[in-house]
């Protein structure tokens, strides 16, 4: 049957100057089932010839959307990550700069006065955007995966995800994973994680506040749920 | 059900004419944006605990607003899942995904004869293939125990989309107070004031693969907590 249908599509598609080494059989060409005939050699694989140019990119979600600028997001699309953190992180940890001026002011504070703060992993501005920069997403092999559950603290040791060797995070990327709300906790968590939480005066840039749809995932491969 | 029917006539299309993006990388850049090539998201996991496989599915495409390429898998579009081994950020093992007439062509894992921008399908190392699925899942398991699937899926990546644009937008009035509370179960009623996940109800175009670590290689690169990983992204690649 597939092999069928490969064939009949590329015979009505280029019929008139592919009988060449097939010209014995006539009007036979297209027939698999006739008796006798040698229609092997008509078995024709699909044609994937060609050069391919990169023209998206992804590795870590949300990292394009949320830390490029202007053209930098075309830029980035046809990068590889081998150049990438040369060539975006400045830009990112600019941007990450600029996403609490704008709270800053829409909070009537000086503009100066409210910077990134160290984030649960002690990382600085430079740091993580250097991190991000190179844009990949790492899976373990030999590890349960999760992209970053900020509520882990395997050794009980009262510390959330400090890398003090215990805790499992950025081993992969489940499909229920809550990639937004880990992203907006490191962007403006500061050092626990709740700096800029909704509470005591703060605006909520730590949680979007929505979670994932039941039925979109599965137990089994594919792992998804059926289309709407 | 699906929240978007009612976005799209106004908001959406103004997000789109002021050149707002989406996350995770849907719709994430203006060259790239709504095409037959625009990967949506991208996942990689461990199926279970335990397990001696890796998932990898890539979403391209995406309906989630009006007017986006959608449906159709390209047969000039070749997607490739890079896997650097070693920690140095280049490619030493790919897998590749291109259509043809109604079904996925797999290719890999193979180390790639060129790193880079330009890729060629590596026509001597099939994986397999399988028939691109309509509504209801078709897989195939080939004898390395590799399953592979391509078709539409729905769309699980979760956002409040048009809440982050507001969050980030410049205006002093807007969103001050940051994002919206999650919407609250015990109640029935659409809460304006709550959260809402922009992506439920959309769909995207998925390619999964199931396949052996042992097939891969052993991950000598290592992630912030020293535990090693295979680090990977996914291209999209347009015949030229």
């Amino acid at each position: 049957m597939k092999l069928y249908n490969i064939k009949f599509v590329f015979m009505s598609l280029v019929i008139a100057f592919t009988i060449t080494s097939c010209n014995n059989d006539d009007e036979g060409v297209i027939d698999d089932d006739v008796t006798g005939m040698d229609d092997d050699m008509m078995v024709i694989e699909p044609d994937f010839s060609g050069t391919f140019a990169q023209v998206d990119f992804m590795g870590r979600p949300g990292i394009n959307t949320t830390l490029s600028v202007g053209d930098v997001k075309d830029m980035h699309n046809v990068a590889i990550p081998s150049e990438m953190a040369a060539t975006f992180q400045a830009g990112f940890e600019a941007r990450l700069e600029q996403y609490h001026d704008v709270y800053a002011m829409k909070l009537g504070a000086d503009p100066a006065a409210v910077n990134y703060e160290n984030n649960i992993l002690g990382l600085t501005a430079a740091q993580l955007t250097g991190y991000l920069a190179s844009d990949v997403l790492e899976v373990a092999p030999n590890a349960p995966t999760t992209y970053f559950n900020p509520g882990t603290d395997a050794d009980m040791d009262g510390r959330i995800l400090v890398p003090d060797g215990d805790e499992v995070a950025l081993t992969g990327r489940l499909l229920s994973d809550d990639i937004i709300d880990v992203s907006l906790i490191l962007f403006f968590g500061g050092a626990d994680g709740t700096r800029f939480d909704g509470n005591n005066g703060t605006p909520q840039l730590t949680s979007d506040g929505v979670s994932l749809t039941a039925d979109n995932i599965t137990t089994t491969f594919p792992y998804i749920g059926a289309p709407e | 059900m699906k929240k978007t029917t009612k976005i799209i006539t106004g908001v959406g299309l103004m997000a789109l004419a002021i050149g707002i993006f989406v996350a995770a990388d849907h719709i994430d850049a203006p060259a790239s944006m709504g095409t037959t090539a625009d990967i949506a998201d991208y996942f990689a996991f461990e199926p279970s605990l335990d397990s001696d496989n890796t998932v990898f599915i890539v979403d391209l495409q995406s309906n989630v607003l009006d007017g986006l390429a959608f449906g159709t898998f390209d047969e000039d579009v070749l997607t490739e899942i890079n896997i650097d081994l070693d920690g140095d950020f280049v490619e030493d093992m790919v897998i590749q995904a291109i259509p043809r007439d109604g079904r996925m062509y797999f290719f890999g894992p193979v180390a790639p004869n060129q790193t880079g921008l330009n890729s060629e399908v590596l026509v001597d190392f099939p994986l397999g293939d399988v028939e691109i699925s309509t509504t209801t899942a078709i897989t195939e398991t080939t004898a390395d125990g590799v399953s592979l699937f391509a078709g539409p899926r729905q769309d699980p990546f979760f956002f409040d989309f048009f809440q982050f644009n507001a969050v980030i937008d410049p205006d002093i009035n807007s969103a001050v107070g940051g994002f919206k509370p999650a919407d609250d179960p015990n109640t029935t009623d659409d809460d304006a004031d709550a959260a809402v996940d922009t992506f439920d109800g959309s769909n995207t175009m998925a390619l999964a693969i199931e396949i052996p670590n042992s097939m891969l290689g052993t991950a000598t690169g290592v992630n912030f907590f020293n535990i090693p990983v295979y680090k990977t992204w996914i291209t999209t690649n347009r015949k030229r």
